[in-house]
């Protein structure tokens, strides 16, 4: 009898030491601001620690992602710009390789369902899978990418803090890629601000949001100024790019031209405009919709060209300025990872 | 008392060797050309009189359920299987067996389906570095058969079938029934015949698809006319 209670004891303890080696992570959690709606994000396939965290922040900024490890997440994604390629109109890969869109901001991403210009990837923890095997982009494939990464010391140990062992596999990348990504949230900009009700518009941006609510806000809905949609917001197709975006990837002829509708946060910084880069300045593009010729495959919320006054444009970018967030923007957790 | 307890210990193991030995049932896939056993790379002839070799065959089967004649069913869960005919091991699904049942039909999935497709960064056979996954356009590819044939007109003779999608109105996923009328112990021989996929397509004119659409849709239902009770 008195074994069986020594075996039992064992047991316990090892249970014990078993349970506790798996909380050695530390859980941490998206704060979802006041009025927001609930993020797509199913983070229970996914719970959120530091280690994960830390893992993908050291990942997305690791050129070890491309074939000839010269490229990471972060060449064309800068979190001064709001983690957009700035000044480039078509982001460029590996070797110089250029691709056909201008790289997105990476802004708010839990509460995205699609991802890419034209949606083609379903699920925030697949779309690494992309840049990294685009020929244009990393030209890597997954597997080698584990295969450098098992070669190296260092990512065995936060593997192993993050995952409680230093198996090191393409789910657990991705996840941990997911962990960094889908915590780049903005929510602290001067417009934010103004919804706390923690200080006010000034008399132009006001005029500005006014214009904004009327022209813009049917399809860059508040408070994420995007409606996570595509839509042909009017721009005839580049010659050379051939791009009809999201209709390669429905295959409905409805869908030619259309491309997602991206988020205005932080969008003073995320220049060049549009999928293609095709407007330097927040003022070109504004002058598009000023003048925009509505047809049948324009968005409803374009019937007509805003023709807004010179004064009004101004007051019109003066608005979207407020969409700016310093704190996000020069966040030192979303930094380069200094050893 | 440490005695009696070896001998529970050793009791239940006996009872777990039994259960796996004879209370299993292997579901064995088998790749053919003709009825006669596919070996790859080497040459067939179509009754389209294409000269074919095939270099790789390989097929998401999901979703996996089996019928007993007294209309009992059993539903495996989490149920995704690659096979690849690269791997032997891969084409032999085993599953848990009531003795005195008897199966009359095994049902599964040709692809995998669209939840499944919208998860995320999945393992084990849904790994995406198993070479049968998008990146470009999220989504599993559910059956890819790739081979050559002086018929194409292609770099390399190459033919190339890529065949998913799981958005309607091209969800490429296709549901199998296979009636087992063999009563065999613990095997299910179920037959795949590349002869009968490759006598409706026509090489000249399709030779590679690897989108989801209307083409993937038409090759998925032809596919699904591979599988068959051997």
């Amino acid at each position: 009898m008195k074994k069986i209670g020594f075996i039992l004891g064992i047991a316990v303890i090892g249970w014990g030491i078993l349970a506790f080696s798996n909380n050695l992570t530390t859980p941490i959690y998206l704060a979802i601001p006041k009025g927001w709606p609930k993020p797509h994000y199913n983070f229970k396939q996914n719970p959120l620690t530091e280690e994960g965290f830390q893992l993908g922040r050291q990942l997305f900024y690791d050129p070890i992602l491309s074939r000839d490890n010269t490229i990471s997440c972060s060449s064309c994604h800068l979190q001064a710009t709001g983690f957009a390629h700035v000044d480039h109109d078509l982001s460029h890969g590996i070797e110089g390789r250029i691709g056909t869109r201008n790289a997105p901001a990476l802004i708010n991403l839990a509460w995205n369902k699609h991802f890419h210009w034209d949606g083609g990837v379903n699920n925030l923890e697949v779309q690494a899978l992309n840049p990294i095997e685009n020929p244009a982009e990393m030209d890597e494939k997954m597997e080698n990418v584990i295969a450098k990464l098992q070669q190296r010391e260092d990512y065995k140990l936060l593997f192993k803090k993050a995952f409680g062992d230093e198996k090191i596999t393409s789910q657990r990348v991705l996840k941990a890629l997911t962990q960094f990504t889908v915590q780049l949230q903005s929510s602290n900009s001067k417009y934010d601000q103004v919804k706390r009700n923690e200080t006010t518009f000034s008399h132009q941006e006001a005029n500005g949001y006014a214009l904004f609510q009327r022209h813009c806000a049917g399809c860059h809905i508040e408070p994420l100024f995007s409606s996570d949609s595509f839509e042909n917001n009017g721009l005839p197709v580049d010659a050379t790019l051939q791009d009809y975006g999201r209709v390669k990837i429905t295959g409905f002829e409805k869908d030619a031209l259309h491309f997602k509708v991206p988020t205005l946060r932080n969008i003073q910084f995320t220049f060049p405009y549009m999928h293609d880069g095709r407007f330097k300045t927040l003022t070109e593009v504004i002058k598009h919709y000023n003048t925009i010729q509505p047809n049948q495959h324009t968005a409803a919320t374009f019937s007509k060209p805003m023709q807004l006054s010179d004064k009004d444009r101004v007051d019109l970018v003066v608005f979207l300025q407020t969409l700016t967030d310093k704190a996000f923007l020069f966040n030192p957790r979303y930094a380069y990872p200094k050893k | 008392m440490s005695k009696t307890l070896l001998t529970v210990v050793l009791w239940l193991c006996c009872i777990t060797v039994q259960a796996q030995s004879k209370d299993s049932v292997t579901v064995n896939f088998k790749l053919f050309f003709d009825h006669k056993p596919l070996q790859l790379k080497q040459s067939y002839v179509t009754v389209n009189k294409d000269t074919v070799t095939i270099s790789t065959f390989k097929c998401y089967v999901s979703d996996i359920a089996i019928q007993y004649t007294d209309q009992t069913v059993y539903h495996e869960k989490n149920s995704h299987h690659l096979l690849d005919s690269e791997i032997p091991n891969s084409m032999q699904i085993r599953f848990p067996q009531v003795k005195e049942k008897v199966i009359s039909k095994v049902i599964f999935k040709i692809g995998i389906d669209s939840i499944t497709n919208t998860s995320g960064a999945l393992s084990g056979d849904l790994d995406p570095v198993k070479g049968m996954y998008w990146a470009w356009q999220s989504g599993y590819i559910n059956l890819k058969i790739e081979g050559q044939s002086p018929s194409c007109k292609t770099r390399k003779q190459q033919f190339q079938f890529h065949l998913g999608g799981y958005l309607p109105p091209y969800n490429a996923l296709r549901t199998k029934v296979i009636p087992v009328t063999i009563a065999n112990d613990n095997t299910v021989n179920i037959g795949m015949d590349l002869a009968v996929f490759l006598a409706e397509v026509n090489l000249a004119i399709t030779p590679s698809v690897m989108t989801p659409g209307k083409t993937a849709m038409e090759l998925a239902d032809i596919s699904a006319k591979m599988f068959y009770s051997e």
